[in-house]
């Protein structure tokens, strides 16, 4: 089943600064909620194993992310699968964009559009609510990933 | 009538074991030293298996083995079979893609069975799955019923490019066309005839057992019909030949259908018994069922009816794509042709009717008979175009399906069926007595002032039972005949077992059997034990579903009685010194007309085994005898069920307020037990009304996969029922029965409906009508209304 | 491995059990008391209801390690011998069961209806009260009139006993 939401989080740093922290898988791996490791395989491939909860269902999902139409800083478009075994599969990508603040505020906006899709007893048991859980897992990801600018 | 012979309430001989938790089910069943089997499901609707990789389960503690569709292959298992062949209209057979248990390749809904892990426990059987790495390209999915057969859908069997298994058709086109030329009225319809999940309580079950020493299997399964699995399993999967192979269904927690097919699980558990050298078992989860098992319906409909101007329908014509699923179950081709149109003609005379049937794959789990089977559906496609005619043509509901009753027996249709015996305006005028439909008028004025909208529905079902005429359904491409067997063995205390290859998962067989046996035999049903469900014990029978059981297997058990009786009076003739033929059996005794000598049963049986009157004489020790049964036609059950419901238009949600059936089931053995039938046949369709409804998402995954999110009538969702019946005799079977037990899902989704549809004003809302939905189709009819 | 002990049907057991085996797992594979049926794996189908401590709960998600140290009764420990429990009984008399699956835990749901509810229960009551319990074959008709009758009839017993 799939699933779509958009949203931005505006960031107190420029464009230049935050485009580095989004290609940085440290920064990335203590952002991403549940991630257990993320393990760089080429400049724009990653292995990651990320520990998923969607009601009844939880798993350890096994899978590979990749950084594709990089536009520094500008954007990128990351996607990701992974198979969580008997729990299922999980399947997305965000479109992430940068832009500056209105009235030149410090610091700059960053936007996302997320579409995800699950399959297996995660879809089985927890459809009512893998909206709910993508949504928090994505809100989770950019409070982090604002903390993590923040820090510097 | 005695005590516990025909027509009496006796309590049920086989509750003491089910109220004391003493009941022996598949999974009570345990095997020393079995291992325990866990299936990998597909997670994906539609998707190629590039590789399967065990290495990391194997090493996981306790697993035994782990075994992939190659490897039945390797051992020349085949696939799952289809067992009714239909033609398409242009003569075509139809189109079965192979359907390996395990898959090979490919798999095709989710749910479908990709590996088995066995291991010393259920646990560790789980735990390996999570080690078995899958890598799957995964593929578009074909999911919605009425888009399946689109140009560049996605193609699930290569056999059939276009996804169509068949393109059927029954009737006259040409008079059904010149019928609807003359017409002074048409009503039209289109119809969702919602996809439902069997649910019985019991999950599937099996246990393989492998005895070396005899070469022999022995398969424990959650089976309506433990022969046919055995025939299936070994005649076309090749586990065994049929003497190799014993299949026992023990108690079965409730079948509906969904317990007749041959699965992959039990398939995979009774091989696999041989190849770990230890016995294998496997029950479901809840998931798995509902990934798993047959599911029912599912059908997209447009129908139209043509009436004259006195209100006289002049003819029908359907056109229906029925979803069949990933593969081709059992008998799943059979059931939106044979089994649902040639009951469009209802209980009513129509001259001409003309139904064209796709069959349709889609990446979803096979679809094949639920409770009542094809019959659901096409009463679901007259009673809602008999009741939107009424409104349509100004008549009241009840007098316009009066008017168009079949009044006189027997009555060809143009659909095959040629009804045997009824009296459809007597259940009509006893259902509309007990429903005191007079007074409906005032009870809407008395909920409209209460602000709720009352609503009253009429279905006037009929259904063909006590399937089947063997060379009927031969004709009709069925692979196998549909007679049932008995055999009855007197003991020489006179105690009676009776052999059945009727199965009873909740009908009651135990009791109803014994009825007839202390009807014919005058002895006490507890001197009466009924067998069935274990192919070493009972001879070849059919089974138990399309409520067989009473018509067909209690006819069966009648002609081997007829055998005893016959047998027992020789007997009693040469013990009482008298002809045969001037021997008088009443009340379990035996007398020499126009004497008072006699003897009673006990005696005769013992005589029968010490044989000593006879010996030498033309005539056998013991009393043990067995027949078989071949109706001639099915049976019609026919009857009237009255809906009435109160909405509240705020919230949409509906209250059941009564419920009135009143049903011809021929004669009644039992009264409770059928009037329990009917109970439970109207709960579920209720829930198929109101409640339930199997929802894959536009990627095929199955979302309403547990008790969370399929829902269930519960008990606060149903009302308390009146029953009541009618009878006219069945004529063709020995014991007048017509059988009881889908009636209430045929005749209770259009009750509900035409009653919704009565309290909200329009007719635009599909099953299931939840709250949310009634709600929905309330603000679309004062949106409409505000509009005009 | 860890060590449960708890009484059931009156008798103590004790056990060396996987630490995550469940209550109901533990009643029919452990002490092969397989009148407690598995329906659904989350708790919402009720055929594996057993008291706890005098308490209607479901056993299917209950871990056996969770109630170490409880009392339980199964099915198996409701009738004397013969002599069935007033429940059970109006159960076989009303007709309250077809395939029996879902019996046993019926029967248990409504023994602690009764003694929550009291033994004169009217239809809505007790319909509201088998929210938890599914049945499949019934239409639930005839179970509400079953345990109608067989909480009248435990109203007889606790006389008699109180007597």
């Amino acid at each position: 089943m799939a699933m779509t939401m958009k949203g931005e989080v505006a960031l107190p740093a420029d464009r230049e600064t935050v485009w580095a922290k989004l290609n940085d898988a440290e920064v990335l791996k203590a952002c991403i909620p549940g991630c257990q490791t993320l393990d760089k395989t080429s400049d724009t491939g990653f292995t990651a194993v990320v520990k998923l909860k969607v009601g009844p269902v939880g798993a350890t999902f096994k899978g590979s992310v990749e950084l594709t139409d990089l536009d520094p800083p500008n954007g990128y478009r990351i996607s990701g699968q992974g198979e969580g075994g008997v729990a299922g599969f999980a399947k997305g990508g965000a479109q992430v964009s940068l832009s500056d603040l209105p009235d030149g505020a410090p610091g700059c906006l960053l936007s996302y559009s997320v579409e995800a899709n699950v399959g297996g007893k995660i879809a089985q048991l927890g459809a009512r609510l893998i909206d709910g859980v993508a949504k928090k897992t994505a809100d989770q990801f950019f409070t982090n990933f604002a903390e993590a600018v923040k820090a510097g | 009538m005695s005590a516990t012979g025909i027509g009496a309430s006796v309590r049920r001989k086989e509750d003491f074991r089910f109220i004391t938790g003493k009941g022996q089910y598949t999974d009570d069943v345990n095997r020393y030293g079995q291992a325990h089997a866990a299936f990998l499901r597909s997670p994906h609707a539609h998707a190629d298996i590039l590789r399967i990789d065990t290495a990391a389960a194997l090493a996981m503690p306790g697993v035994v083995a782990i075994f992939t569709g190659d490897d039945l292959a390797a051992d020349k298992i085949g696939g799952l079979i289809c067992g009714w062949m239909i033609h398409s209209k242009d003569g075509e057979p139809m189109k079965a893609g192979s359907h390996p248990a395990l898959a090979q390749g490919k798999v095709r809904y989710v749910g479908d069975h990709v590996a088995v892990v066995i291991a010393d426990t259920l646990d560790q059987a789980r735990d390996a799955l999570e080690k078995i790495n899958v890598e799957y390209a995964v593929l578009p999915a074909n999911v919605a019923t009425a888009n399946a057969t689109q140009p560049g859908a996605p193609v699930v069997h290569e056999v059939a490019p276009d996804n169509a298994v068949y393109r059927w058709a029954i009737g006259d086109e040409g008079a059904t066309q010149a019928a609807f030329a003359k017409a002074a009225h048409v009503t039209k319809i289109d119809l969702v005839n919602n996809r439902l999940i069997p649910n019985p309580m019991e999950p599937r079950a099996a246990v393989g057992d492998y005895d070396s020493g005899n070469d022999a299997f022995t398969l424990y399964t959650t089976s309506q019909n433990p022969h046919v699995a055995r025939l299936v399993l070994s005649a076309f999967i090749g586990i065994a030949p049929e003497h190799k192979l014993r299949v026992i269904a023990p108690d079965v927690g409730g079948g509906f259908g969904s317990k007749i097919f041959i699965y992959a699980e039990e398939t995979v558990c009774v091989w696999a018994a041989k190849k770990v050298g230890r016995p294998v078992k496997w029950t479901s989860d809840r998931t798995e069922a509902f990934l798993s098992d047959a599911h029912g319906r599912d059908h997209v409909t447009h129908a139209e009816m043509a009436l004259d101007a006195a209100g006289r329908i002049l003819g029908l014509r359907v056109h229906t794509t029925a979803n069949l699923g990933a593969y081709l179950s059992t008998f799943s081709s059979a059931v939106p042709t044979y089994l649902y149109a040639p009951l469009l003609s209802g209980q009513y005379a129509i001259p001409a009717i003309y139904c064209e049937v796709d069959g349709v794959y889609t990446n979803t789990a096979p679809v094949d008979a639920y409770r009542g089977a094809g019959r659901p559906e096409a009463t679901f496609v007259i009673e809602r175009l008999m009741e939107i005619a009424a409104r349509e043509t100004g008549q009241d509901p009840a007098a316009f399906r009066s008017k168009n009753f079949v009044t006189s027996f027997p009555h060809q249709t143009p659909v095959i069926m040629c009804y045997d015996a009824g009296d459809y305006p007597a259940s009509l005028a006893k259902a509309l007595d007990m429903a005191d439909y007079a007074n409906v008028p005032a009870r809407k004025a008395e909920s409209a002032r209460k602000g709720l909208l009352r609503g009253v529905g009429i279905s006037a079902y009929i259904e063909a039972c006590g399937i089947a005429p063997s060379a009927a359904v031969g004709s009709l491409g069925a692979g196998v005949g549909l007679w049932e067997s008995a055999e009855v063995r007197v003991n020489p205390v006179g105690t009676v077992e009776i052999l059945t290859g009727s199965h009873s998962h909740g009908q009651g067989h135990e009791t109803t059997f014994a009825q007839l046996v202390s009807e014919r035999l005058g002895i006490s049903i507890d001197n009466v034990s009924i067998i069935h469900g274990d192919t070493d014990k009972v001879q070849m029978g059919m089974g138990t579903y399309g409520s067989r059981s009473g018509a067909v297997g209690m006819s069966a058990l009648s002609k081997a009685l007829d055998k005893i009786e016959t047998k027992a009076k020789k007997v009693a003739g040469f013990v009482l010194e008298a002809s045969a033929e001037d021997i008088d059996f009443k009340d379990g005794k035996f007398s020499v007309r126009g004497t008072d000598k006699e003897i009673d049963f006990a005696s005769v049986a013992l005589q029968a085994y010490i044989a000593h009157k006879f010996n030498g004489q033309d005539l056998e020790p013991g009393l043990k005898e067995s027949a078989f049964w071949d109706p001639t036609n099915f049976t019609f059950p026919a009857g009237v069920h009255i809906c009435e419901l109160e909405i509240d238009p705020a919230t949409g949600v509906t209250r059941i307020d009564r419920w009135t059936a009143v049903d011809d089931f021929g004669v009644v053995i039992n009264p409770m037990i059928v009037e329990g039938q009917v109970h439970g046949g109207i709960a579920q369709g209720v829930g198929q009304a109101l409640h339930e409804g199997a929802v894959y998402d536009a990627s095929g995954q199955l979302v309403t996969a547990s008790y969370m999110d399929y829902s269930m009538p519960r008990a606060s969702d149903l009302p308390a029922y009146q029953v009541g019946m009618t009878q006219t005799r069945c004529p063709s079977n020995p014991l007048g029965i017509k059988g009881c037990g889908e009636a209430g899902a045929i005749a209770a989704p259009p009750a509900v409906m035409n009653a919704i549809t009565d309290a909200i004003g329009h007719e635009d809302i599909a099953m299931p009508a939840t709250p949310l939905a009634v709600w929905r189709a309330i603000q679309k009819g004062a949106q409409r209304a505000a509009a005009e | 491995m860890a060590t449960v002990s708890m009484t059931v049907n009156g008798k103590l057991v004790s056990r060396d059990i996987d630490p995550r085996t469940l209550l109901a797992q533990f009643l029919r594979e452990e002490l092969r008391l397989t009148g407690t049926h598995v329906g659904c794996d989350t708790t919402q189908c009720g055929c594996c209801t057993v008291h706890v401590d005098g308490k209607a709960m479901k056993s299917c998600t209950l871990l056996a390690l969770g109630v170490d140290g409880s009392h339980i009764t199964t099915i198996e420990g409701l009738a004397h011998g013969q002599e069935l429990h007033p429940m059970q009984a109006a159960f076989r008399d009303h007709h309250g069961l077809q395939c029996g699956f879902c019996t046993p835990g019926m029967i248990m749901t409504a023994v602690d209806m009764v003694n929550r509810k009291g033994t004169n229960l009217d239809d809505q009551t007790i319909r509201e009260e088998l929210e938890g319990n599914i049945c499949r074959c019934t239409g639930y008709h005839n179970i509400v009139k079953a345990v109608h009758y067989g909480a009248e009839a435990m109203a007889g017993t606790t006389k008699a006993a109180a007597e």
